[in-house]
């Protein structure tokens, strides 16, 4: 139970001990059923497991009752201050206006336990991240010191609260995923790993050979399609149930005027806070099956969430569900409707650009590796290339144009809005004052053509942002028009530039 | 809804100030130290293991390594330098830094002052040889940080201070 003492100081929650104790589980779980089986009669190895376990769980015991008991917290006026250590005392301080977000979860034994572990995450610049978690605290206890370090972490206007709540007609948007087929491999993968570590070879197996002879050998046809029917099914089944248990109990709200909170998990609950002011916007993410089945899914463009891999954990605000559905919680979060459509095209030489990629990369390669094998080896190889060739083709022609057709930018009121990708298409709506810096990349051939990519920097998800092959002769005006004032003063025709140049400088562009 | 106006053709002129000229000796010993100095290495040691041990295979070895490794190695060493040199620039501007970089990539960077966080002006063993300095000014994004290769030390303590007092100067929010 929460202790108090005094200058405010907390302690965590006792049951925090029992935790600990979690893993005794399994071993004494085996132990009871030999010991059930044998009619209570142990053993010496028993009666030595169990020493064993006693000694561990004294052990373990005691360093966690010496943590528990040397560890406090307190929220003073300003922070939130961390107290640990038994012979080196560490005092952790959080000033409480530099808390970006305030994370709840809880493993299920904690859960069970009714405990949940609570990390006040701060805005760490470049790579430094501070972050403090108090592991664990009572649930009401976590829910109410969330609710005051936010408070103080400052508040701006309110809005409607839900957004979205958990909806089980969205698991039809969960086979739309990669791990229908990813997942199957992945786990196969992972089980002829474990096979491959103890030395057994699958194959060698009699009953895998025998049925791999005499069904898999004479009929192909059949086992072929039926082995990749096998793989969807599994597929659809694991990806329906990851998604139930990621995003079971989902509800996305603003728990209050300035803070927006994601909650989501059927076992493991994750729960994320993103405060308003460290929201720079949001992107719309359609990879290409999920488009093809009408979903998307949304994430928050947000700082403070931790490092990039954390970031793409944490910022997750919607998973796969109908466009329409999307939008909506798009707008929700950006607090006003900013249209997506309509965006401005890109010159299409940005469309052969695409298609002479596709060719080199995807096309040409293997015609050329198959055309080389044919006539070095066998004719067989050769009608092998030509099949490819006229296969790929229009394939890579087909995605050179839909990556074109993906291509967009425009300016919307208070937002940038960016679309590209064809895999993964990607519509990221930006605050146009959280854009911090811009970077203009090219290469002698961008050159050539005539575009260049701009990229938008924001201290938020992937810190840059890439408005991918814009006209060259725009790309700057775009920029200025974005964030006035950033760019301004370079750009020809400006006041400042009629100054001589760097004669060195002369030969670009 | 706002349909957005262009500037109709404007376009980014580069920055004024060119790098110190000892920049093209420092990018060479660079690229002979990381990458052509190996490629060469490389070769040269197939070429004498060949010449001792597979004389025969001398009439295609000899030209495949030259068009593998030996060219691209002199290639890259003899025209990164200048390239880089005629590439790179920096400006200091009155509300933002503003550097190109890069060589075959080529990349122009413009950050406001007011959302300079730190300004880092770091020295390498080669560059510290050459009387060369590199200054780092970071912004809250790793896609905002500026960076400005190739100064001669004198310039980059300048440069160092002067967006220091410039960041100091222009009011910001660096989170």
């Amino acid at each position: 139970m929460t202790g108090r003492d005094t200058d405010g100081w907390r302690s965590l929650d006792a049951r925090t001990l029992l935790v600990h104790c979690a893993w005794m589980a399994a071993p004494l779980g085996s132990l009871a059923l030999t010991a059930l089986a044998t009619g209570g009669d142990l053993d010496l190895r028993g009666w030595i497991t169990l020493g064993v376990i006693g000694v561990v769980f004294a052990v373990i015991t005691t360093a966690g009752f010496v943590t528990w008991s040397r560890t406090r917290y307190r929220v003073t006026g300003d922070s939130l201050e961390l107290r640990t250590g038994l012979f080196t005392r560490r005092l952790r301080s959080v000033p409480l206006h530099r808390v970006r977000n305030v994370d709840l979860t809880a493993n299920p034994v904690q859960r069970v336990l009714g405990l949940t572990v609570l990390r006040a995450g701060t805005a760490g610049s470049a790579g430094g991240r501070s972050e403090l978690s108090l592991d664990a605290l009572s649930r009401p206890e976590a829910v109410r010191l969330r609710a005051e370090l936010l408070a103080r972490a400052g508040a701006v206007s309110a809005q409607d609260p839900v957004l979205a709540t958990a909806d089980p007609r969205r698991l039809r948007y969960a086979p739309l995923t990669f791990w229908v087929f990813g997942g199957v491999f992945a786990a196969l993968g992972a089980v002829w790993r474990v096979f491959d570590g103890i030395g057994i070879k699958p194959w060698r197996i009699g009953f895998v050979r025998r049925s791999f002879e005499e069904f898999g050998h004479s009929a192909l046809w059949l086992t072929v399609p039926l082995a990749l029917l096998a793989v969807v099914v599994t597929g659809v089944i694991g990806s329906v149930l990851l998604y139930a248990e990621n995003w079971g109990r989902y509800r996305l709200e603003w728990t209050d005027e300035a803070t927006l909170g994601v909650r989501h998990g059927l076992l493991t609950t994750r729960s994320v806070s993103i405060e308003r002011a460290r929201l720079r916007g949001v992107a719309l993410r359609e990879p290409m099956l999920l488009r093809a089945g009408g979903g998307a899914s949304v994430r928050a463009v947000a700082g403070g969430l931790g490092n990039r891999e954390e970031n793409r954990k944490r910022s997750a605000v919607l998973p796969p569900a109908s466009r329409a559905e999307a939008l909506r919680v798009c707008a929700g979060v950006l607090g006003e409707e900013v249209p997506t459509d309509g965006l401005l095209p890109h010159p299409r030489v940005a469309l052969r650009r695409r298609v002479v990629r596709a060719l080199t990369w995807c096309v040409l390669p293997p015609t050329v590796a198959l055309a080389v094998l044919g006539w070095l080896l066998t004719p067989v190889l050769l009608y092998c290339a030509a099949g490819y060739a006229l296969l790929a083709t229009p394939v890579a022609c087909h995605l050179a144009r839909d990556a074109y057709r993906a291509l967009g930018h425009a300016v919307r009121g208070r937002h940038l809005v960016v679309r590209s990708g064809t895999f993964g298409r990607e519509t990221v709506t930006l605050r146009r004052d959280a854009v911090l810096a811009w970077t203009f990349s090219d290469t002698p051939f961008s050159r050539r053509s005539g575009v260049v990519t701009v990229t938008a920097g924001v201290a938020a998800g992937e810190d840059g942002y890439r408005i991918r092959d814009m006209s060259a002769t725009e790309a700057a005006g775009f920029a200025d028009t974005a964030t006035p004032g950033i760019v301004t003063e370079f750009l020809d025709g400006s006041p400042l530039a009629d100054h001589p140049r760097n004669a060195s400088d002369e030969a670009r562009i | 809804m706002v349909e957005h106006r262009h500037h109709t053709r404007v376009r980014l002129r580069p920055p004024r100030n060119s790098v110190d000229p000892r920049a093209r000796r420092w990018w060479t010993v660079q690229s002979l130290v990381t990458v052509s100095g190996p490629l060469l290495l490389t070769a040269l040691t197939l070429f004498v293991l060949s010449l001792l041990f597979f004389p025969g295979a001398l009439p295609w070895l000899g030209p495949l390594l030259l068009v593998v490794l030996v060219l691209p190695a002199l290639a890259y060493t003899l025209t990164m330098p200048g390239w880089r040199y005629r590439v790179h620039a920096w400006e200091l501007g009155d509300t933002a830094v503003y550097a190109a970089s890069g060589w075959f990539w080529q990349k122009r960077r413009i950050a406001p002052l007011s959302r300079v966080q730190t300004v880092d002006t770091g020295r390498g063993p080669i560059q510290q040889y050459f009387g060369l300095a590199t200054v780092t000014v970071t912004t809250a994004s790793t896609a905002g940080d500026v960076k400005i290769a190739g100064l001669s030390d004198a310039d980059a303590r300048l440069l160092a201070e002067r967006i220091t007092a410039a960041a100091r100067t222009v009011p910001g929010d660096a989170a």
